[in-house]
């Protein structure tokens, strides 16, 4: 093995404010391998690649980045591409109301007498095209495809610009089996002409169908690179989690009541005539428990809130129970009514009105309980909102102030307080401590406790192995829309759980 | 909170300079009869911006709101003074079609998504054909020649100047008596409030004003019954728009209407509500806008959306929804009415007028930006 070192990177700290995203790692990469980077979410991955790829420019990091062995110093995603290195990010980034010819040249197209010279774009894309194997008209409207295939144009677009390093960041997630195929085997064919490519995935059976040699994040530290044929699953998973949870998860468990919601059979499709999203999903929700609620990127968790909340999706098959009788949500005012609040991941967008006031926002979801004849009576609103605000200790000047300029912790209390004066039976929360600070993260935790302890049952929805252990009763994992697996509290392992979210239980062991 | 004051203060001072200017062309402007005559365009340029702001609130729009005012006031001119219907139940006809007619509307943009603006731009021109088909493009008067009926008198009936006196009284003691008590509420929950002396000085400021208005127009004719139906409508409105659930689901749907759609408001029907109201408002300043002309003819109506758009964001109303006040509305309406009342009387060339009303619109809605900006 005597191919060159295209890329080097070494021992690179990036800090966000007192955060350190990456410590110390170094990862190098040679002409005509596949490198994959394998890592739970938030273990540095993304931030690796940005740096990589100029996102993050050269003097806001420490460490050195060489390219054909000289250190390169990146200001822009411009320098990058000049150097040879072309990244095809999760988001697509394609205009669907134009050609693939026109999307695959855009920003460089051929041009005689002034005028682009379409006979030149559409032959070459042609030519492009099948040098990737992909079948496909380059006349065609790119809005017309579907995911898959535009993925595949989209690395099209990148292999045009013949570029030495070809970065993927989770390529496969949106693709079927076929389209999977395709790709990997373009990945090969770019392998055999000496192009590097740094894979990012979290399908550990693809990791190892097609990489050289895989690096391992953890926490922003890089865990070691293995060649893959001295490696197993296993191993990796291993070396992926190897965190103990801290001890910050503070969860009391509460005595177990009635069942609230029992999920049986579940099937959803988009439209009518597609394939399920999800797929045969049951669990159960009793009185004064945490259901943890795992599963990587794409697996359906946020789906499967969605649906029940009626907001998102067509049930082909199974029923729902909201205690004791049984529900089919129309929309979430009616979701409210029978008492299943959902608390957003996306609280800008989900879950908050910023232009106007805490007191605003606290009482949207429970007007009804503040009227008096047609009027909301405003004293008794104020009453109510302000009792929330100082429970939940959301720090604002006045009831009045914008939420807007409230710090990220304080915005998910007022969410959190606004469907909690709808007094829910069950509470959907989908990664409600995203982007707070520890502070606002155990204050939400001892929310969740008092409110099981209450008799209330939560589904807690959460990307973080961590935080799902240590608050949850139960967890179930999802893994493309199915359930990979169901443990109890005192059973669960964050291996376990990642083998279960990946599809290999049963198979790794 | 700065930024609101220099609005205020800004579109006070446009005021104040428009009656300066007007005054000092014409001196006229500021004659009892004049002013009274103000008050009545006033308020029918207000009663239908104040239906704007509930669409615009949403983040809706109503372009289609002109055309429906010349019809509305067609269809009941027609069934009155052709078809001999009684004026009330021509009034209450009319109203009841228009409603049903812009509550489809809003069912088309609430639930098939139509966008606002090509939904109501399409209304403009269906209703100003209905319009012209419903008069034959004559001229219809409202009444039989030299008679009064309810609906001629909505323009043209004054309150005897006792009742104007007692009607400012009444109104006075009603605005002091609120304002109070929603001072006391809030100083009881520990809400900051004005301090006692500017408190009384805006309540002497306010009381002064109207008292002003009744001493102006009683000079002429009496307290015109068009600005007595435009205080009930804004009273109306102001309490809608901020102590019912129905008010409170306009602002966040204009805020943010997918956070709005998952804490369970009823988006839908609240867009529909919305347009269903501003049909019986169009209905209303129809009624008023063609009494005011004596007879519907194919002119009447004709851009009246615009100035009420103007109106409203003259006011402070956001265009993006979620922003704005029924004060703020009427303060608009009120720039508006004078700049077309002033140039009227200057004897304006209607090429002018038009230039001059498409500028302000778009300066208002120039000016919107630039003060809603960095929000």
């Amino acid at each position: 093995m005597s191919r060159p070192t295209v890329l080097d990177a070494r021992s690179i700290v990036k800090r966000f404010g007192a955060v350190t995203a990456l410590d110390g790692v170094s990862f190098d990469l040679r002409a005509g391998e596949v490198h994959a980077l394998c890592g739970e979410n938030g273990a540095g991955k993304s931030t690796l690649i940005k740096l990589l790829s100029g996102v993050y420019p050269h003097g806001s990091y420490e460490g050195d980045i060489l390219v054909d062995g000289r250190p390169a110093e990146f200001r822009s995603t411009r320098d990058a591409e000049h150097a040879g290195i072309a990244i095809i990010h999760q988001e697509l980034a394609l205009f669907p109301d134009m050609t693939v010819g026109e999307n695959l040249f855009l920003g460089s197209f051929p041009r005689r007498l002034g005028r682009i010279d379409w006979d030149r774009v559409y032959s070459e894309s042609a030519a492009t095209l099948a040098e990737c194997g992909i079948q496909l008209d380059p006349a065609t409207r790119v809005g017309d495809l579907g995911i898959g295939q535009q993925q595949l144009v989209e690395i099209a677009r990148a292999v045009a610009r013949r570029p030495k390093v070809l970065v993927l960041d989770e390529p496969t997630a949106a693709l079927s089996r076929h389209e999977i195929d395709t790709l990997l085997g373009l990945l090969r064919q770019l392998r055999s002409r000496g192009v590097a490519c740094v894979f990012i995935s979290h399908k550990l059976d693809e990791v190892f169908g097609i990489a050289d040699r895989i690096t391992v994040l953890r926490d922003g530290t890089a865990q070691g690179t293995l060649d893959v044929a001295a490696t197993d699953a296993g191993e990796i998973i291993r070396r992926m989690v190897g965190r103990s949870i801290e001890d910050y998860y503070p969860r009391r468990s509460a005595a177990r009541g009635r069942r609230l919601l029992a999920v049986c059979g579940l099937s959803v499709v988009d439209r009518p005539g597609d394939a399920p999203r999800l797929q045969d999903i049951s669990f159960d929700v009793y009185a004064g428990e945490v259901l943890g609620i795992g599963g990587l990127m794409g697996a359906g968790r946020t789906e499967l809130l969605m649906h029940l909340l009626g907001l998102w999706g067509r049930r082909e098959a199974g029923t729902v129970e909201l205690d004791g009788q049984p529900y089919t949500a129309r929309n979430p005012r009616a979701a409210l009514r029978r008492g299943l609040a959902l608390v957003s991941e996306d609280r800008k967008r989900f879950g908050l009105v910023l232009a106007q006031g805490v007191a605003f926002n606290l009482s949207l979801s429970s007007l009804q309980e503040s009227k008096r004849g047609p009027l909301i009576d405003l004293a008794g609103e104020l009453v109510r909102t302000q009792a929330t605000a100082q429970d939940l200790r959301i720090k604002a000047h006045t009831l009045e102030q914008p939420v807007g300029t409230l710090s990220g912790g304080n915005q998910q209390k007022v969410v959190l307080g606004k469907m909690l004066l709808t007094s829910p039976k069950v509470l959907l929360l989908d990664e409600p401590t995203r982007g707070i600070d520890v502070g606002a993260r155990l204050e939400v935790y001892e929310l969740v406790n008092r409110l099981t302890a209450a008799g209330q049952g939560i589904v807690l929805v959460s990307s973080e192995l961590g935080e799902l252990m240590g608050m949850s009763d139960r967890i179930v994992m999802l893994c493309e829309g199915r359930v990979g697996g169901v443990f109890e509290r005192a059973e669960a392992t964050q291996e376990k759980l990642l083998a279960a979210a990946m599809g290999r239980l049963g198979r790794a062991a | 909170m700065n930024r609101t004051g220099t609005r205020e203060l800004s579109m006070a001072l446009a005021l104040l300079a428009i009656w300066a200017f007007f005054a000092w062309q014409e001196p006229v402007f500021l004659s009892s009869r004049n002013l009274s005559l103000l008050s009545v365009e006033l308020a029918v340029t207000a009663v239908l911006a104040l239906g704007m702001l509930v669409v615009l609130l949403p983040g809706q729009i109503d372009l289609s709101a002109g055309s429906g005012v010349g019809l509305a006031g067609a269809i009941a001119a027609v069934l009155v003074f052709w078809k001999g219907v009684p004026a009330p139940l021509a009034l209450l006809v009319a109203t009841l079609g228009t409603v049903v007619v812009w509550s489809a509307m809003g069912a088309l943009i609430a639930v098939e998504r139509i966008p606002a603006f090509i939904m109501t731009l399409g209304g403009l021109l269906v209703f100003r054909g209905l319009h012209w088909l419903v008069i034959e493009n004559q001229t219809v008067p409202v009444v039989e020649g030299g008679g009064q009926n309810v609906y001629s008198l909505l323009t043209t009936y004054f309150l005897p100047s006792a009742w104007g006196y007692a009607l400012a009284a009444v109104t006075v003691t009603a605005i002091v008596m609120s304002a109070l008590g929603a001072r006391r509420r809030r100083q009881s929950y520990g809400f900051p409030v004005d301090e006692a002396e500017i408190t009384f000085l805006k309540l002497l400021v306010l009381a002064q004003l109207v008292f002003l208005v009744v001493l102006v127009t009683n000079g002429y004719r009496g307290m015109p019954i068009a600005l007595v139906i435009l205080g009930v409508v804004a009273v109306l409105v102001h309490q809608l728009v901020t102590n019912t659930p129905f008010g409170r689901y306009l602002y966040a749907i204009g805020g943010n209407e997918e956070a709005a759609l998952v804490s369970g408001v009823p988006v839908r029907a609240t867009i529909i509500g919305a347009y269903a109201l501003m049909g019986g408002i169009v209905a209303l300043t129809g009624f008023m806008q063609t009494a005011y002309s004596g007879a519907s003819t194919t002119t009447v109506g004709s851009l009246m959306e615009l100035d009420a758009v103007a109106a409203c964001v003259i006011g402070g109303t956001s265009l993006r929804g979620g922003r704005g006040t029924v004060l703020g509305v009427l303060f608009g309406a009120l720039i508006m009415a004078s700049l077309l009342n002033g140039m009227t009387l200057m004897a304006v060339s209607p090429e002018a007028k038009y230039i001059a009303r498409g500028v302000v619109l778009a300066l208002a809605v120039w000016l919107d930006l630039r003060l809603g900006r960095g929000k």
